[in-house]
Formats: structure tokens, C-alpha cells, sequence
């Protein structure tokens, strides 16, 4: 192959170098070897300077500017994100505890007060599972008094007419 | 993009890594105006690309814990930008909003237009030259418009393309070559 010439982009299927060439991204020594090409190939003449064409309407887009409070409302949103939650405020002892950021002695401290607060609250309120029971056998033994204490009555009402039906009789 | 313009956003990120939130403000103030503009062009809709950019801003800031500048930080970047663009298109949010930002963007060109201070008669023209080109863009299949923006706009080369849109270089090629092809059917006259 000669130095001084190259195969043609596009039947070799290298169109990607054209384009390259119309976006001005080659190096000079491959820009030199293009445009000898080009000068000499129809084909790739025609699909460069089509290239060329559409790459300079593609300059006529120019972006919109950009709003002025972008950045303000981008750090806002940093700020935001950065500043912890309410659960994290209440859970950061404890995570800090569990990274290793604080030693074992104040949980050690923490786990001794605990233990002290509710052996404390035992000792005031000491669980009595056997002072209710006497209260129930009362309770059953009024109820047995009252059964019979009713059947008795009724009892006496039955007995009463029948003791005025005497009465009367007599009368 | 140049070797060093790289190292120093490497740089520069890597000590956003470490808390300086300073070079953070750098990164922003040099790559605010690419990628909104990338993403302006992808959604054709300003609120929603400004939106999308401070995501991309707000990713970069959110991972500079993991950061490794194993990539270019552009390629980086624009990878997050294409991705939600592609994203939001894929969704349907990009096609809903079309007809009603149609008027919008134009109102913003008319803007541009009037600016610049032209004739009336040059300024129809600069409108209606505008208008073709937003179109044929916007028919471009979504991939293939990610490529060519970041080809044409932010002169990317093909292995930072491929490694923003991950997919190989030779499908980028492909991509590229195609949707060229339909641009230079669509917009050859507008040259000039």
C-alpha cells in the first residue's frame, strides 16, 4: 500500500474516520492522508461535505441559559440531605456505639444504671400472684351464704299462705 | 479533553472525597453548563433538564464517599447524565410533555432570536433552521442522540461515548454512523 494514500473509509467500513475527519478530531498526519482520499474518491467526497454541512447547521443550536438559582437550589438540596433525621438523632448513640466510635466503658455504665432502675422499680412494686386468691375464696363463700340464704326465704314465703289458710279456716 | 484537564478533576473530586466541599463548587462551576446543556437538547425541555442536572450533581455528591478515578470523571459524569436522560425518556414522562413544551421552546428560541438582533427576515430564517434541527434530533432514536450530542457537543471520543452509554465502541460507530446518516438526509441544506 502506498504511504502517501489510504483505502477508502467508506468500502473498507470505516466511515467512523470520516466522521472523525468532519469533527476535525483526527490527528494532522491522518487529516493529510483523508483529504487526499477525499479529493480523489466521489463517494467520499459527497458524504464529507454533506457531513460538513450538517455539523455546521448542528453550531446554529445554541443551548438556553441556564436559571440563576441553580446552584443555590442544588446546595439546598445537599444541605438538606446531609442533615440527619429525627431518627437518626435519637439513634445516633447507639450507632456510634455499634461503629466502635465509643468505648465499652459508658455502656458498660449505661447497662449498670439500667439494671439498678429496674431492680429498684421491682423492689417498690414486688409482683404478690397469692394475696388475690384468699379474696376469691371469700367471694366464693359470701355467694354460697347468699344462695342459701334466699332458698331459706323462699322457703318461709312458701310456708306462709298455707299458715293463713289455717287461720282463716279457723275464722 | 486533555490528559491533565482529567487529572485535575480526579484531583479535585477526590478531595470533595475527603470533605472539601470547595472543589465540589469547582466541579460544578466548569461542568454545569455541559451537562444541562447535554440534557437540554436530549428532553428538548429546560425546567425538566435543569432538574435532571441537579440529579446528576447531587449522585456525584452523594458517591464521593466510593469515588476511584478508575475513569475519566467526564466519562463518569455523563454517564449519569445519559442514564437518567435515557431514563426519563424510556418512562414516557420525555414523550408527555412534548406538545405542551413545544411552545415553550420556542418562546426561548424567540428569545435567543431577538437578542441577537437581527432582521426580521433573518431572524424567520434562524427560527425556522431552529425548528428542523430540534426535529430531526428529536427523531432520533434515544441512544443514537445521546451519541451525537456527546459526539458534536462535548466532543467526546468513541471509548468515552461507549463507556458513558455502556456499550462497546464499535456499536458507538454504529450508532453514530446511522444516526448521521438520517441527520445528513434531514438537515444537509441547512448548511450556512
Amino acid at each position: 500500500m502506498n504511504p502517501n494514500t489510504m483505502s477508502c473509509p467508506l468500502r473498507s467500513g470505516n466511515a467512523d474516520v470520516l466522521l472523525s475527519y468532519c469533527a476535525h478530531m483526527l490527528d494532522e498526519e491522518r487529516t493529510e492522508l483523508l483529504e487526499r482520499h477525499v479529493a480523489v474518491c466521489a463517494e467520499c467526497f459527497a458524504l464529507a461535505e454533506q457531513q460538513k454541512s450538517v455539523w455546521t447547521a448542528l453550531d446554529n443550536w445554541e443551548p438556553e441559559p441556564i436559571s440563576a438559582g441553580f446552584d443555590a437550589a442544588l446546595f439546598a438540596r445537599i444541605a438538606a440531605e446531609e442533615r440527619p433525621s429525627a431518627w437518626e438523632r435519637w439513634t445516633a448513640p447507639v450507632r456510634q456505639w455499634l461503629s466502635g466510635d465509643i468505648g465499652w466503658k459508658p455502656a458498660l455504665s449505661m447497662g449498670v444504671a439500667c439494671l439498678t432502675l429496674v431492680v429498684g422499680i421491682y423492689l417498690q412494686n414486688p409482683a404478690r400472684p397469692d394475696v388475690a386468691a384468699p379474696t376469691v375464696k371469700i367471694e366464693a363463700q359470701e355467694l354460697e351464704q347468699a344462695e342459701r340464704a334466699l332458698e331459706d326465704m323462699e322457703m318461709l314465703r312458701q310456708l306462709e299462705p298455707s299458715a293463713e289458710t289455717e287461720e282463716d279456716k279457723r275464722l | 479533553m486533555a490528559g491533565a484537564t482529567i487529572e485535575r478533576d480526579a484531583e479535585l473530586m477526590l478531595r470533595v472525597r475527603e470533605g472539601d466541599t470547595q472543589s465540589f463548587a469547582v466541579l460544578l462551576e466548569k461542568y454545569r453548563g455541559p451537562v444541562i446543556h447535554f440534557l437540554q437538547r436530549m428532553i428538548l425541555n429546560q425546567a425538566v433538564a435543569e432538574e435532571l442536572a441537579q440529579e446528576v450533581f447531587l449522585r456525584v455528591y452523594r458517591s464521593r464517599a466510593n469515588y476511584e478515578p478508575t475513569a475519566k470523571f467526564t466519562t463518569w459524569l455523563f454517564r449519569i447524565a445519559s442514564h437518567l436522560a435515557l431514563n426519563h425518556i424510556r418512562d414516557g414522562r420525555y414523550e408527555r410533555n412534548q406538545e405542551s413544551l413545544d411552545e415553550e421552546v420556542r418562546e426561548g428560541m424567540g428569545r435567543q432570536v431577538a437578542s441577537l438582533g437581527p432582521t426580521v427576515e433573518q431572524s424567520l430564517v434562524r427560527e425556522s433552521k431552529f425548528v428542523e434541527i430540534r426535529q430531526a434530533i428529536q427523531n432520533l432514536p434515544a441512544k443514537q442522540r445521546a451519541a451525537v450530542l456527546m459526539h458534536k457537543y462535548e466532543e467526546m471520543e468513541y471509548s468515552q461515548i461507549a463507556a458513558a452509554l455502556e456499550c462497546s465502541e464499535s456499536a458507538v460507530k454504529s450508532l453514530l454512523f446511522r444516526a448521521y446518516e438520517g441527520l445528513r438526509a434531514k438537515l444537509a441544506h441547512l448548511a450556512g
